[in-house]
C-alpha cells in the first residue's frame, strides 16, 4: 500500500537524487522538516517524550519509542515514520492535525531510501520551546483601549468593545427593562420573574436599580437551585448507577444538596474544590455538621458511572479510578488525561506516568466497600461518633446472627449429604423406580362416580384467605407464611384415590400436598416467563393417595402464599399400576426426596456416558457394552457379574462407603473416582434445594429463630443519615503503569504525583498514611495554577453568555478551542482569585456590565461580520434549559412549590431501579423544582431528556439547545404542559371580577412579563371564542388551549 | 451561542453555521472527514439523509436482540463430542475471567440437524427458522471480552464494556441520516431498562438526535408500546390544529420581531413535523391493515408468539418506511442457569415463528436485499454445566447470525473448539461485527468518528476489521 503512494509522489516532482550529498541534503531538507514538525513533542527537551520517541539523533530515530523503531535506513516501506506520516498506520497519524504536505512527506522518503544519512553530528535542537498557553500562569494585563468609553464603564466592557471596535462594530442598545429583569432573574434562579417583580424594578428610577435587583436574586436560595445545577452537570450527578446495574444512589441527595447550599453561600470556589477532593482530610473540625459536609462534598468522587458487575475486581477498580482522574481533571483543569491510560496523550503533555501517579491517589482511596459482583460503593454515617460505634457493634450483630445460622445450616447439610452416602444404592433402585413410573401418563378423572369434590375456600382449618384469587399472590395481611389449608374428607372404604385438581394457576408455583400428615407431593417451583407461558384451566393430575375408611386431612401448603385452583377432587382410582411420584417413592425407599430428585436428573442427563462412575448402572437393561467404560471406577467391577439390579445397587453402596471411608487421599483410582463423584459440587449429593424442610425438627426451629433474631436485629438498625464518600484507603501505595491500560501487563511504579507539564511538583514523595488527595486539592488550589481560576471562570462566563472564552469549556488542551480573548479570560480569572474566588462577585462582575445589558436585536452589519456573535455585538438569545422550562410552566401556573432538598425516590439505598417503566417509583408529577427531581440514570424523566440534559453519566459544562420535533410533542400533548396550562387557566378564571381582556393582560405578565397589546388581546379573546364553538362551548379547554399556546409559544421558551 | 440541531427538518444549517458548531467544541461533527468535501455541503438537519462513504449493501437494519445470552451449543453450533463426552471434565484451561464456577461438560438437550442446500445445523428449538437457514449467514466464532450482562450489552450495543459511548443505532443514524423525516431514524421497540439500559441505545456524547427512541419498555406489552407525548389524549385532532394555528402565529409574530434566527425558524418547523408525527406514527404502529394470513404467519394468533410477533411486524413497517435502524428485543430471557431445557425451549418457542416470518415477509416484498437482520445476545454459554441443569455466561464464543443486506446467504463463518467453549478459528469480535455492519450499510469504520473531549471516537475504538468473507 504504502510503496504505490510513495512512488507515485517520486514519480511527480521530485529528480531521483541518488548520489546526492546525504549530509547536505538531510540538512537542506529534512531537518527543517523535523524542526518545523516533530520536535516539539519528539526531543530531549520535549516535555514529555510523546511515546518516548525522540528525533533529534540518527540513533535515537533508529531506536524509536515505545512502538520500535522510527526509521528502517532504505525502506521507508517499514518506517512507522513513513507510516504514520502518510496515515497508513491505523490510529497512529502524525503530524497532529492536518497530513503532512505531500511534498515534504515523498522528501522524507527520499531520505530513509537513501538511508537516512544525518548531517550535523549534534543533536538537532528543538524549536525554542513555546509553552501552551494554558499551561502558564495567567497574566495581568493592561485593560485595552476603547473609543466609545461611555458604554465601556467596567472593565469587562472594556474588553469586549476594544475586540468590536477592532473589527468597526459597535455594541448592540440595552435591553429593554423587562427583557433585562426576565433574563437576569432566569439566569440567576431559574425561574420568570413575578409581575410585582417586573413593576418594582420598572419603578426603580435610582441609578443601581439594576444592581439592587442583580443583589435580590443572589441573596435568593432560588440562586444556589439554579447555578447548583450548572455544577451538577459538572459533577454528573444522578441518583442511581446506571451503567451495567441500575442500583439506587438513595444518598447522592445529600451531595446535590451539599452543592445548592455552597452556592447559596457563596462559599469559596477553592475551598469548594478541596471539600470535593478531600473533605474527610482537612484538619479537623469541632463543628460536626462542618465535617459532615465535608464527607458529603467528596461525594463527588464517588457519584460516577461504574461497572457493578464486572467479574475482574482489578479491571472494576481500575475502571473506577480511571473515571475518578477522568472526571476530577475534567472538571476543575479542562483537561481530558483519559487517554493517558493506554499511552502517553497524543496532543497534551500528559504521560501515561503522569495518569497513574494521579491514579495511585484515587487507588490509594476508599470508594468501595468491596469489588465483588454486585459491588458496593461506600458511605458515610453522618452521626456522632458515639453513634456510628453503635452503629457498626449493632452490623457486626446481625452478621453474627448470620454466620450462626450458616454454620448451623452447613452442619446440617452435611448430615443430609452423609447419610445419603450410606445408602447410594438405595438412591438407585429409587431412582429407577421413579424413571419407570414418570413413564405412566395420568389422566385427570373429570367426573366419576363417588367422586368428592371441595371447593378450594372451603377448607375446614387453614391460614389461606377464604376468597383464592387468579394471579394474585392470595396472602393475608399480617399472617406469616407457610399458608396452608386442610380439607376433611371422609370415604367409606379405605384405598388408592386419585386426587385432580380444578383450574390450577401453575405458572407462580404450587402447593404442597400431604395426607393424613403423610407428605404425598411437592409443589412446582414458579415458571420463569410467566407473561409468555399461559395457564390451562381444567382438570389436572396431582397424585395417587391412600385414604384410610372414615375421615382423612388434606393438606394444601406453600411457604409464602397460596397458590390459586378452584376446586380438588377425590375418586377411587382405577389405574392397575397406580404411578408414584418422587416424594412418594422417596418415602417407599427410605431416601431424601430432594436428593433423589438430584439422582433423578443426573441419570437423564448423563444418560450413559461413558466417563460416568455410574456407567455401570445406567446400561442396564441397554445394549451398551461394559468394554466402553471410560471411569477408573470399572476397575472395580471387574470380573464381577450381577443377576439382579438390587445386587448391583448393593455393590455401589459397598463401594461408595468403602470410597467415603478411604477419603480424597485414597490410593485407589476407582475409589477416588468415587469419592470425587459423592463431592461433586454440582453432583446428585449436593445439598438438595430447600434443604432446611429435611432437617430434623429441633434444627429448624433453631434456625427460623436465628433468622427472626437477625431480622429483628436488622430491623432494629438504628437509621442514620449516610452520604456517599470518599475516604483514605486501607491500602496506600504508587500505581504501576499498566501497559495498554492493562492490569495483566505492568511497568513500573509510578511515585504518586500530579501533572508535571503544569509545574510546582510535590517537594516531597507521598508516604504511606496518605492518598495525596489533599496534596492533589491543595496544588489544584495553589496561586498561580495555570488552569483552575481560568477553567471556572470560563465555565461562569460560558453559563452567562451561552459560550465560554474558550468554548470548549471542558477541554482547555490543544485540541480544545484557543479563547477568543486571552487576555480577558485572565483578567477574570485573576479577578476571581482576587475576590476571594467568591462566585456571587464574579456574576456581579459580569451582570453589571453594559456587556450583559445589551439587548439581544438582530444587526445585518454586525451578522454579517460576525455571524456567530463570538464577539458579542450582542446579547445571545437562549432557549430555556429542561428546568426552566419545567419550573416556568409550574411557576407561571402558580402551582409550583419551593420545597427545598430531600430525596423523594421511594427506593431503598442499593435497590434496583424498577426494571419496568411501570415500576413509578419517582413521583415526576410532584410540583417542586425539577433540580429535586431524582435523575436516573438510563431511565431519566422525559423532560430532562427532551430538553437536552447531558447524559448524567459524563462529565459536561455546556448544554446542547436542540430544536426538535419530541420538544414540540412536549409542548402540545405532556403531562406537564396539560396540567399546569389548565392550573393557569382555573386561576385566571377564578378572578370573578375581571373582564376577559383583564384574564388576557394577567395571563401574558405572568408568562411573558409583559402585558400584551391591543391587537393581542383581540386576537386572543377571538381565539377564545373561536375555540370555545369549536368544542362545544368548553369556557374552561378554550382558557386552558390559549395558556397553553402562550407557554408553547417561542416568546416564552428563548430568553432575550 | 448555543447549537440548534433541527431535528427531522430540513433546515439547512451553513456550512459555516457547522464550523460554528465545531468550534462551540460541545462535541462535534465528524468534520475532519468531512470539511470541503460533499458531505459537509449537503449535510443539514442532523437526520437529513447523508450518502456513505462508498456504495451501500444494506439501507437500513433490523435487530433482534436475545437479551440473557442464548446458548451457541443448544442452538446453532453442533457438538457431537459434547454429547460423547458428557460429564467428563473440560479438557482445557477455563478462562482467566468468569462469571461462575462451573462443572464438567454437559450436553445439549436437543438434536441437531442439518437443513437446507447449505445443510446448515440447526437445533429442535428452531424449527421454523431451520427452513430459512439458506438465506442465513452464521458467525459462529464470535468473543467478546465481558462476562456479565450489563458490560455484554453495552460492548453488543456500543463496542465498549468500560465507559458509556453512542450506541451502534446511533452511528448509524449519525452516519446515514434517516429517510423518514417523519419518524425517528433510529427506533427500538420494548428496550431492556436493566444492564446499562438506555445507554444501550443512547448517543452519548453524539447529538441527542442519534439517540434511539424508545418505543414502549420492558414489562410493556408491545400493543401498548409509544413513542413518548405522540398522544394527544385530550382534544381532538381538528381542534388541536386551530390550537397549534394559534401558537405558530404567537411564534411567527416573536420571529418578526427578533429577525432572523435559525433557531426560532426551527422551531415552527418542529410543531408542524410534531403535528404529522403524531398521525403517522401511530398508523405505522397500527397493524390492524396486515392481511390475517401475515398476522398469523408472524404468530399473532398464538399467545405464545403475539407479543415478539408483533415486535418483528412492527420492525418490518418501520423499515418499510425508511426507519434506518430498529431494534427488537427478547428482554432478559435467555438467562439459563439453570432450567436450561425447559426455559430455552419457551424462549425459542417465542422466537422462532416469528423470526423465520419476518424473513419470510422481508424476502416477499424485496426487502430483504438492503435490509440487514442481525441476531445478537450479548454472550454464549458455557459448554460445562452450572448446577445440573444449566449453563453459565460465555464470552470466549458464541454464535450470532445476519441475514439480507449484503451478507452471504446460507454461509457459516468461523468455528469453535471441539466443545463450544472458546472461539478457534477466524474469530470475530464485537468490534469486528460492528465494523463489518458499517461497511454493508457503506460506511468505513474508520472514517466514521466524532470528536469529543479532544479526541475523535469510533464505533470501533481502536480495533475493528470488516469480515470480509461473509460479504456476498
Amino acid at each position: 500500500m504504502f510503496g504505490v503512494r510513495a512512488i507515485a509522489l517520486l514519480g511527480l516532482g521530485l529528480p531521483l537524487v541518488a548520489q546526492q550529498d546525504g549530509s547536505a541534503f538531510f540538512e537542506k531538507n529534512v531537518r527543517p522538516i523535523l524542526v518545523r514538525q516533530c520536535l516539539g513533542c519528539h526531543s530531549s527537551t520535549s516535555q514529555p517524550v510523546m511515546g518516548g520517541l525522540r528525533l533529534d539523533t540518527r540513533e535515537a530515530s533508529l531506536k524509536g519509542g515505545s512502538r520500535g523503531p522510527a526509521i528502517v535506513p532504505g525502506n521507508p516501506g517499514e518506517s512507522l515514520l513513513m507510516k504514520a506520516v502518510l496515515h497508513t498506520a491505523g490510529p497512529l497519524k502524525m503530524p497532529p492535525g492536518p497530513r503532512m504536505k505531500d511534498a515534504d512527506a515523498a522528501l522524507l522518503t527520499q531520505w530513509i531510501q537513501m538511508g537516512a544519512p544525518w548531517g550535523d553530528a549534534q543533536a538537532t535542537a528543538a524549536p525554542a520551546a513555546r509553552k501552551f498557553w494554558a499551561f502558564d500562569a495567567p497574566r495581568p494585563a493592561p485593560l485595552p483601549e476603547v473609543k466609545n468609553t461611555a458604554w465601556a464603564t467596567s472593565p469587562v466592557d472594556r474588553f469586549v468593545l476594544a475586540r468590536l471596535e477592532a473589527k468597526g462594530l459597535a455594541p448592540a442598545p440595552p435591553a429593554d427593562r423587562r427583557t433585562l429583569i426576565r433574563r437576569a432573574t432566569y439566569d440567576l434562579t431559574g425561574l420568570p420573574p413575578t409581575p410585582a417583580e417586573v413593576d418594582a424594578f420598572l419603578a426603580d428610577r435610582s441609578p443601581d436599580a439594576f444592581g439592587k435587583v442583580v443583589d435580590r436574586l443572589l441573596a435568593s436560595p432560588r440562586y444556589g437551585e439554579r447555578w447548583g445545577r450548572h455544577w451538577l452537570d459538572v459533577a454528573r450527578y444522578a441518583d442511581s448507577n446506571g451503567l451495567d446495574e441500575n442500583l439506587v444512589y438513595k444518598n447522592a441527595f445529600r451531595y446535590r444538596d451539599y452543592v445548592i447550599a455552597a452556592f447559596n453561600k457563596d462559599k469559596p470556589f477553592d475551598q469548594f474544590l478541596r471539600e470535593q477532593i478531600a473533605g474527610d482530610l482537612l484538619p479537623p473540625s469541632e463543628d460536626l455538621n462542618t465535617m459532615y459536609e465535608r464527607w458529603t462534598a467528596t461525594g463527588f468522587l464517588s457519584l460516577g458511572a461504574k461497572m457493578l458487575a464486572e467479574d475482574d475486581p482489578v479491571k472494576m477498580q481500575m475502571d473506577i479510578v480511571d473515571e475518578q482522574v477522568d472526571t476530577t481533571m475534567r472538571a476543575f483543569l479542562g483537561l481530558t488525561v483519559g487517554c493517558a491510560r493506554c499511552h502517553d496523550h497524543k496532543f497534551d503533555p500528559i504521560p501515561q506516568k503522569d495518569y497513574y501517579a494521579l491514579a495511585g491517589i484515587f487507588r490509594s482511596s476508599k470508594t468501595m466497600e468491596n469489588f465483588k459482583v454486585v459491588a458496593k460503593w461506600h458511605e458515610y454515617v453522618l452521626a456522632p461518633k458515639a453513634d456510628r460505634d453503635r452503629l457498626a457493634a449493632h452490623e457486626a450483630n446481625v452478621e453474627a446472627k448470620r454466620k450462626e445460622a450458616a454454620a448451623l445450616t452447613s452442619t446440617e447439610n452435611r448430615k443430609l449429604t452423609a447419610a445419603a452416602i450410606e445408602r447410594v444404592g438405595a438412591y438407585l433402585l429409587a431412582a429407577a423406580h421413579v424413571k419407570r413410573d414418570r413413564e405412566v401418563q395420568v389422566a385427570p378423572v373429570e367426573n366419576a362416580a363417588g367422586a368428592l369434590e371441595r371447593a378450594a375456600g372451603s377448607f375446614d382449618a387453614g391460614n389461606a384467605p377464604r376468597e383464592i384469587l387468579r394471579r394474585k399472590a392470595n396472602t393475608v395481611p399480617g399472617v406469616k407464611g407457610p399458608y396452608w389449608a386442610e380439607y376433611k374428607v371422609a370415604v367409606t372404604q379405605a384405598g388408592q384415590y386419585q386426587l385432580d385438581v380444578l383450574d390450577q394457576e401453575k405458572g407462580a408455583g404450587t402447593a404442597d400436598i400431604h395426607v393424613n400428615g403423610a407428605w404425598m407431593l411437592r409443589g412446582a417451583p414458579p415458571i420463569q416467563n410467566r407473561e409468555a407461558s399461559p395457564e390451562v384451566d381444567g382438570w389436572s393430575f396431582a397424585a395417587i393417595v391412600p385414604l384410610r375408611a372414615g375421615e382423612n386431612v388434606i393438606r394444601l401448603e406453600h411457604a409464602s402464599r397460596f397458590p390459586y385452583f378452584t376446586k380438588l377432587m377425590l375418586s377411587p382410582n382405577t389405574l392397575e399400576r397406580a404411578p408414584l411420584n418422587i416424594v412418594q417413592i422417596a418415602g417407599r425407599y427410605e431416601v431424601n426426596p430432594g436428593l433423589l430428585e438430584q439422582m433423578v436428573d443426573h441419570l437423564e442427563r448423563s444418560n450413559g456416558a461413558p466417563s460416568s462412575v455410574l456407567y455401570a448402572w445406567e446400561i442396564l437393561g441397554s445394549n451398551a457394552k461394559l468394554d466402553a467404560w471410560a471411569s477408573p471406577a470399572k476397575a472395580l467391577f471387574a470380573g464381577q457379574s450381577f443377576s439382579t439390579p438390587e445386587d448391583l445397587a448393593q455393590r455401589y453402596s459397598e463401594l461408595f462407603r468403602k470410597a467415603a471411608a478411604e477419603g480424597a487421599n485414597t490410593q485407589d483410582p476407582g475409589l477416588k473416582a468415587l469419592y470425587e463423584f459423592l463431592h461433586e459440587k454440582f453432583g446428585p449429593f449436593r445439598a438438595p434445594e430447600g434443604a432446611r424442610r429435611f432437617y430434623a425438627a429441633e434444627a429448624r426451629r433453631e434456625l427460623e429463630r436465628l433468622d427472626e433474631e437477625a431480622k429483628q436485629l436488622e430491623a432494629a438498625t438504628p437509621d442514620l443519615p449516610r452520604a456517599m464518600g470518599v475516604s483514605e484507603g486501607a491500602e496506600i501505595a504508587d500505581a504501576p503503569i499498566h501497559i495498554r491500560g492493562s492490569h495483566w501487563t505492568l511497568g513500573e511504579k509510578v511515585p504518586r504525583g500530579f501533572i508535571q507539564a503544569l509545574g510546582d511538583p510535590l517537594p516531597q514523595a507521598l508516604g504511606t498514611h496518605e492518598s495525596g488527595r489533599l496534596e492533589l486539592a491543595r496544588w489544584m488550589t495553589a496561586q498561580g495554577h495555570p488552569l483552575t481560576s481560568r477553567v471556572i471562570a470560563n465555565r461562569l462566563w460560558g453559563w452567562h453568555f451561552g459560550r465560554g472564552i474558550v468554548a470548549s469549556v471542558d477541554n482547555f488542551g490543544r485540541l480544545g478551542d484557543k479563547p477568543t480573548d486571552q487576555p480577558l479570560l485572565d483578567w477574570l480569572a485573576l479577578r476571581f482569585v482576587e475576590q476571594g474566588w467568591s462566585m456571587k462577585a464574579m456574576h456581579r462582575t459580569l451582570m453589571l456590565s453594559n456587556t450583559y445589558r445589551m439587548s439581544s436585536q438582530y444587526n445585518a452589519k454586525a451578522a454579517e461580520a460576525d455571524p456567530e456573535n463570538e464577539l458579542l455585538w450582542r446579547m445571545p438569545r437562549r432557549r430555556l434549559e429542561a428546568e426552566e422550562i419545567r419550573d416556568g410552566i409550574m411557576s407561571v401556573s402558580g402551582a409550583l412549590r419551593l420545597d427545598m432538598g430531600g430525596s423523594i425516590l421511594k427506593y431503598k439505598d442499593r435497590q434496583y431501579v424498577a426494571n419496568t417503566s411501570k415500576g413509578g417509583e419517582v413521583d415526576y408529577d410532584r410540583p417542586i423544582r425539577t433540580v429535586y427531581v431524582p435523575v436516573v440514570r438510563s431511565s431519566l424523566y422525559d423532560v430532562l431528556r427532551a430538553f437536552d440534559l447531558p447524559d448524567p453519566a459524563m462529565s459536561s459544562g455546556s448544554r446542547d439547545s436542540t430544536v426538535v420535533a419530541p420538544q414540540a410533542l412536549f409542548m402540545m400533548n405532556s403531562p406537564v404542559m396539560l396540567t399546569h396550562s389548565l392550573v393557569m387557566a382555573d386561576s385566571l378564571l377564578q378572578r370573578a371580577g375581571d373582564s376577559d381582556a383583564a384574564r388576557i393582560r394577567e395571563a401574558y405578565e405572568r408568562a411573558l412579563s409583559r402585558p400584551p397589546t391591543a391587537q393581542e388581546i383581540d386576537r386572543a379573546l377571538t381565539y377564545l371564542a373561536r375555540f370555545e364553538t369549536e368544542w362545544k362551548g368548553d369556557r374552561r379547554h378554550a382558557w386552558q388551549s390559549f395558556c397553553k399556546s402562550l407557554l408553547a409559544s417561542s416568546e416564552f421558551a428563548y430568553l432575550n | 451561542m448555543n447549537r440548534h440541531w433541527n431535528s427531522y427538518l430540513n433546515q439547512t444549517l451553513s456550512r459555516r453555521e457547522l464550523l460554528r458548531v465545531s468550534s462551540a467544541g460541545f462535541g462535534t461533527l465528524a468534520l475532519a472527514g468531512l470539511l470541503g468535501s460533499e458531505r459537509a455541503q449537503a449535510a443539514a438537519g442532523p437526520l437529513d439523509v447523508k450518502a456513505p462513504h462508498f456504495p451501500a449493501r444494506a439501507k437500513r437494519v433490523i435487530f433482534l436482540f436475545m437479551h440473557g445470552g442464548p446458548s451457541q451449543v443448544d442452538t446453532f453450533d453442533y457438538k457431537p463430542l459434547l454429547k460423547r463426552d458428557h460429564g467428563k471434565p473440560l479438557p482445557f484451561a477455563r478462562p482467566k475471567v468468569v462469571s461462575s464456577e462451573t462443572f464438567n461438560l454437559l450436553q445439549s438437550p436437543w438434536e441437531f440437524k442439518q437443513y437446507g442446500q447449505s445443510g446448515a445445523w440447526v437445533s429442535d428449538l428452531f424449527p421454523s427458522l431451520a427452513a430459512k437457514v439458506d438465506d442465513i449467514c452464521f458467525i459462529k466464532s464470535m468473543h467478546g471480552s465481558n462476562s456479565r450482562h450489563g458490560g455484554a450489552l453495552l460492548e453488543l450495543h456500543t463496542g465498549s464494556d468500560t465507559f458509556i459511548r453512542p450506541s451502534m443505532g446511533s452511528w448509524i443514524t449519525y452516519g446515514l441520516g434517516s429517510e423518514n423525516s417523519s419518524m425517528p431514524g433510529f427506533v427500538t421497540i420494548c428496550p431492556t431498562q436493566s444492564h446499562g439500559g438506555a445507554n444501550n441505545f443512547g448517543s452519548a456524547f453524539l447529538p441527542a438526535p442519534y439517540a434511539g427512541t424508545a418505543i414502549g419498555s420492558v414489562g410493556i406489552a408491545a400493543r401498548d408500546a409509544r413513542i413518548p407525548f405522540i398522544t394527544n389524549t385530550e382534544t381532538p385532532r381538528r381542534i388541536q390544529r386551530v390550537e397549534i394555528d394559534y401558537t405558530q402565529e404567537l411564534n411567527r409574530k416573536q420571529l418578526e420581531a427578533t429577525g432572523p434566527d435559525h433557531a426560532l425558524e426551527g422551531r415552527i418547523e418542529s410543531f408542524e413535523l410534531a403535528f404529522r408525527m403524531q398521525a403517522e406514527a401511530p398508523d405505522l404502529q397500527d397493524i390492524s391493515g396486515e392481511s390475517e394470513a401475515t398476522k398469523k404467519m408472524y404468530g399473532l394468533d398464538n399467545p405464545i408468539t403475539e407479543d415478539f410477533g408483533r415486535q418483528c411486524l412492527m420492525a418490518r413497517r418501520f423499515s418499510e418506511k425508511g426507519v434506518r435502524f430498529v431494534q427488537v428485543s427478547h428482554t432478559y430471557k435467555w438467562d439459563q442457569h439453570t432450567n436450561l431445557k425447559r426455559d430455552h425451549q419457551q424462549n425459542a418457542a417465542e422466537v422462532d415463528k416469528p423470526m423465520a416470518a419476518l424473513l419470510t415477509d422481508l424476502k416477499a416484498r424485496g426487502l430483504l436485499e438492503d435490509t440487514l437482520v442481525l441476531w445478537a445476545g450479548e454472550f454464549g454459554r458455557t459448554p460445562t454445566a452450572q448446577a445440573s441443569d444449566g449453563r453459565d455466561h460465555n464470552p470466549e464464543a458464541f454464535t450470532v447470525w445476519l441475514a439480507g443486506g449484503g451478507v452471504k446467504p446460507g454461509y457459516s463463518h468461523g468455528s469453535t473448539d471441539d466443545y463450544g467453549y472458546y472461539s478457534v478459528d477466524k474469530k470475530v469480535h464485537f468490534h469486528d461485527l460492528h465494523a463489518t455492519i458499517l461497511h454493508l450499510l457503506g460506511l468505513d469504520h474508520l472514517r466514521l468518528t466524532y470528536r469529543y473531549a479532544g479526541r475523535d471516537f469510533r464505533l470501533t475504538d481502536v480495533h475493528g476489521n470488516v469480515v470480509k468473507e461473509i460479504l456476498a
